[in-house]
């Protein structure tokens, strides 16, 4: 059997051709896991590592760089026991038709074509699998069996994760199971006990492997040293809050117009680091506050970038208005305010804000009031309230008669549906209902704004 | 749509002549088609179901048959007893009921009358039997209904039906209707079909039927929400013209009060008989009525076994049980006497009786064996039984500090918590709840003391 794993061995190259780099000794571990072809390799192998740290990239390209046989899955997918042994079933590298690989998927996965293996049940699941490998070629070499995302395995069967990691026990064939995962392995355990797996830890990105690795999609107009410096400015705005490669390189990607512009307008020289630096800065900066946190989309961030590197006025570029902005009937407005002062004033204050008689409270018993109360409420959340009491806040805030009509209470079932405010313990809709305002301040103060209201200055926690 | 059913008969005709294969991609049309002639119909039904065989088969052929759970089956003859002991131990077999039951006699001659009675007056009853496991129920019965077969054989008695139930044997309590059905007149039927159909039977009986006897063993597991298997099975007997005699097996005393609701119960009638436990004579009887013949054991030996077992229970397969292990404990012995000897008693009473559970914790690795301590330590601190992970780590961290020995990672001690979940010596949650996951105790704190305390203060 000709053996590619020793061929690389012998060479020291642990870069799979060179498509995956800075994972070496994840690579050299795994390596001496699988051992030869027809070696016994571990039953189970679990890999877990935060997201973007390579794991599904080097089990994927190992398989494929060393033609290992092996079905890639990922359980997010498979939602059921049995979608995901039909899947892995239907899947399998069988020797015949892994000469050419094209004609397998097209017609497999259609369930009425008559090589459609059927399972139901774990038990067929093992029996099915044994008499198709053993069969086979497959039965000389050890069968990879990759789940990624497998955290979702632990819902859907309690018996199927036990089963999958002593797979290779049950058939009696050279298996093995790799989970692969962002969350570790105490997380998955049972009461009744596993046969546990080996685990194998992906640790995060260092900034100098975050650098050799951004540095690789370099676009072909530019030098790489050129973009290695721009990579070295958005890490070094970007790293404090965000190690994640994939956010990386799209922010990489989205900002390099706004840097190289003044290289290819010859308005600096590539060597004069610090304008560079300069001129890019107040985009990165910007990037982080609106790109990053997805108020503004990067198809929207394009066509900014390209309006303003044509006008070359950075002051007239269009910024959107991220805030949900919710268009909202006149009563409507009143009663959601009504909602949020109900939800977030102490019931033992309402008199004092919306009474017309209040009564004179002196200033020292205003302290008392104010020093026995623990934590604002705007830290605690949202209180419930019963209908009655909005209701009279309702009256008592807006100007002028209104009826209460079938149209007000129907208003108020509408910010229930269009969940601004919430129904709790709704059990009798007719009696007495109670209510919690779901809205935040910054969007309660929107609305007030819009009617002229000054919502601060009913709010206990502000005065 | 007459277009259609016109095309319909169009297809058929030309498929009709046609092969197997062209039939299968017209199947799901066939279905709603019943225009057709019937010679037609027939024979395309039975290409359909030609068709489907063939687009059943696997991708790979099947080498391994499916496999049907069964019970090996024995080769060889079984080898005559070579010893003493070993005669004696295929005689303290359990399966080796013996032709006539001591200290049964009065229940046997109870429940022999009452069926007797029943069988010779042609009329229906029940009788409700009950007692602990291991007190002779079944047994009793089964011979009740050996001997009066053996009656029945020799022309004493009118000729009757026994029909057998056992309620843990039925995969659902709906299905007695049909094991009694196929008893009785061997016709297969569904559930609901076999009850009416025992009803009829019952209610409208031939003029000349023969009287049927019915053993519902485990009876509390034929209860169902509406219990209408029980009510049936308790109603036919009082039906005017049913001769049917019900002999209900159960462990509980009280199972008519407790489980079945008042028209149940009080079909059952009152005809009800309790099997008291063994008393420690009684399993003496036992064991030397199976022993008859045999000198392979003292007397005091059979006594100790019968007096441990009257005292735990009263069960007679647990005392046979016993006295089999001593005869294998005795077996090995390498003195020339093969004699059972009290002790051989004392060590296999305690083989069966001690609880595994302290000869588990002793044999714990030193870090499980310190969470433990761990655990007990927390719940002596806040004062109740059950505790948070998080705290149960410090105090692991705690007590190892104190021992001076490693004090292991969040991950091993999690690890180690798991493995003492799996072998039930505590109870956890499921992991995903992490530190907060809350960890009781399955053992008592003080069996866990005990086994913990250092060897030298074993004496104390």
């Amino acid at each position: 059997m000709e053996v590619a794993n020793q061929e690389c061995m012998d060479s020291e190259d642990f870069t799979l051709g060179k498509t995956v780099i800075c994972r070496e000794t994840q690579i050299k571990t795994l390596l001496a896991l699988f051992g030869q072809r027809c070696h016994m390799t571990p039953g189970s192998i679990f890999v877990y590592g935060h997201t973007g740290t390579g794991k599904s990239l080097v089990i994927q390209s190992m398989m494929r760089h060393y033609k290992l046989p092996h079905i890639f899955i990922n359980c997010v997918e498979c939602s059921s026991l049995r979608f995901l042994v039909e899947e892995i079933l239907n899947n399998l590298p069988l020797q015949d038709v892994s000469n050419s690989e094209v004609d397998a998927d097209a017609d497999d996965m259609n369930p009425d074509n008559e090589n459609f293996v059927r399972c139901e049940d774990l038990t067929d699941f093992v029996r099915t699998l044994k008499s198709l490998v053993s069969d086979n070629e497959l039965g000389k070499e050890t069968l990879y069996i990759v789940l990624d995302k497998a955290e979702r395995l632990r819902s859907t069967n309690p018996v199927l994760l036990p089963a999958l990691l002593r797979l290779q026990e049950l058939s009696g064939l050279n298996i093995c199971t790799i989970l692969i995962s962002e969350i570790v392995w105490e997380k998955f355990r049972t009461g009744t006990g596993f046969c546990e797996p080996y685990c194998l830890n992906f640790p995060d990105y260092t900034r100098n492997e975050l650098m050799e690795i951004m540095v690789l999609d370099c676009p072909a107009t530019c030098e790489p040293e050129l973009y290695s410096l721009y990579v070295n400015m958005v890490l070094s705005v970007f790293h404090m809050v965000c190690r994640d490669l994939r956010e990386l390189r799209h922010i990489a990607r989205l900002n390099f117009d706004y840097f190289i512009d003044p290289v290819k307008t010859e308005e600096c020289a590539p060597s004069n680091t610090r304008k560079l630096w300069k001129n890019v800065e107040p985009h990165l900066k910007k990037a982080l506050k609106s790109v990053y946190l997805r108020e503004v989309s990067s198809r929207q961030w394009e066509l900014m970038q390209q309006a303003e590197l044509a006008d070359g006025d950075a002051s007239q570029a269009v910024v959107a208005l991220p805030r949900a902005h919710v268009e909202l009937p006149f009563y409507s407005k009143f009663l959601l305010i009504a909602a949020y002062l109900a939800s977030y004033n102490p019931l033992k204050c309402d008199r004092r804000f919306f009474a017309k008689y209040s009564g004179k409270k002196s200033r020292r018993m205003a302290k008392l009031l104010k020093k026995n109360e623990r934590a604002s409420n705007h830290l605690l959340g949202p209180k419930t309230f019963p209908i009655d009491r909005m209701m009279a806040i309702f009256y008592s805030i807006i100007d002028g008669k209104v009826v209460p009509s079938a149209h007000i209470y129907v208003q108020i079932s509408s910010l229930v549906s269009l969940h601004l405010l919430s129904q709790v313990g709704g059990d009798d809709k007719i009696s007495a209902p109670k209510y919690k305002c779901l809205v935040t301040l910054d969007f309660i103060r929107n609305i007030a704004r819009t009617v002229q209201f000054d919502i601060m200055r009913y709010l206990y926690d502000f005065l | 749509m007459f277009e259609i059913s016109l095309r319909y008969k169009v297809d058929s005709d030309s498929e009709s002549a046609c092969s197997n294969s062209e039939a299968e991609s017209d199947e799901e049309t066939d279905d709603s088609d019943d225009s057709p002639k019937r010679g037609v119909q027939r024979r395309r039904l039975k290409n359909q179901k030609a068709s489907r065989t063939l687009k059943g088969t696997p991708r790979a052929p099947r080498n391994t048959p499916r496999s049907t759970p069964n019970i090996p089956s024995r080769h060889d003859p079984r080898p005559s007893p070579a010893s003493h002991l070993e005669e004696a131990r295929s005689r303290l077999h359990v399966s080796a009921v013996p032709e006539s039951l001591p200290c049964r006699e009065n229940e046997f001659s109870d429940i022999f009358g009452f069926v007797e009675s029943k069988i010779v007056d042609g009329t229906g009853g029940c009788m409700y039997i009950s007692g602990v496991p291991g007190t002779g129920k079944t047994a009793t019965v089964k011979e009740v209904i050996r001997v009066l077969e053996a009656e029945r054989d020799e022309g004493n008695l009118n000729a009757f039906k026994f029909v057998e139930v056992n309620g843990m044997r039925v995969t659902e309590p709906r299905q007695a209707y049909v094991e009694i059905l196929k008893a009785l007149t061997g016709v297969k039927a569904t559930a609901d079909h076999a009850a009416n159909m025992l009803d009829n039977m019952f209610t409208h009986p031939a003029p000349r039927s023969d009287p049927v006897v019915l053993l519902v063993d485990e009876l509390d597991l034929l209860w169902t929400r509406k219990q209408d298997v029980m009510y049936n099975i308790f109603d036919w007997p009082t039906k005017q013209k049913a001769k049917l005699i019900v002999l209900a097996v159960a462990n509980t005393m009280d199972l008519p009060e407790r489980m079945m609701i008042k028209r149940v119960a009080s079909r059952l009638g009152l005809t009800r008989m309790t099997f008291q436990p063994y008393t420690f004579r009684q399993l003496e009887q036992i064991v030397a009525s199976r022993l008859k013949g045999l000198k392979v054991f003292d007397g005091d030996a059979v006594q100790l076994a019968a007096r441990k077992v009257a005292a735990v229970s009263g069960d007679a397969r647990r005392a046979l049980d016993i006295c089999r292990k001593a005869t294998e404990i005795a077996e090995e012995k390498t003195s020339d006497s093969k004699m059972v000897t009290m002790m051989d008693i004392n060590s296999a009473v305690e083989q069966m009786f001690c609880s595994p559970k302290i000869m588990a914790i002793r044999n714990l690795s030193v870090q499980e064996q310190m969470f433990l301590r761990a655990v007990v330590a927390e719940f002596q601190r806040a004062g109740i039984e059950e505790a948070q992970f998080s705290k149960l780590y410090d105090q692991h961290q705690i007590l190892c500090r104190f021992e001076g020995i490693h004090s292991p990672t969040m991950t091993e001690v999690a690890a180690l918590c798991y493995r003492l979940g799996s072998i039930r010596l505590l109870l956890v949650e499921p992991g995903h709840l992490d530190l907060s996951m809350r960890v009781r105790l399955n053992v008592s704190q003080d069996d866990i003391m005990y086994a913990l305390r250092p060897e030298g203060s074993s004496d104390l």
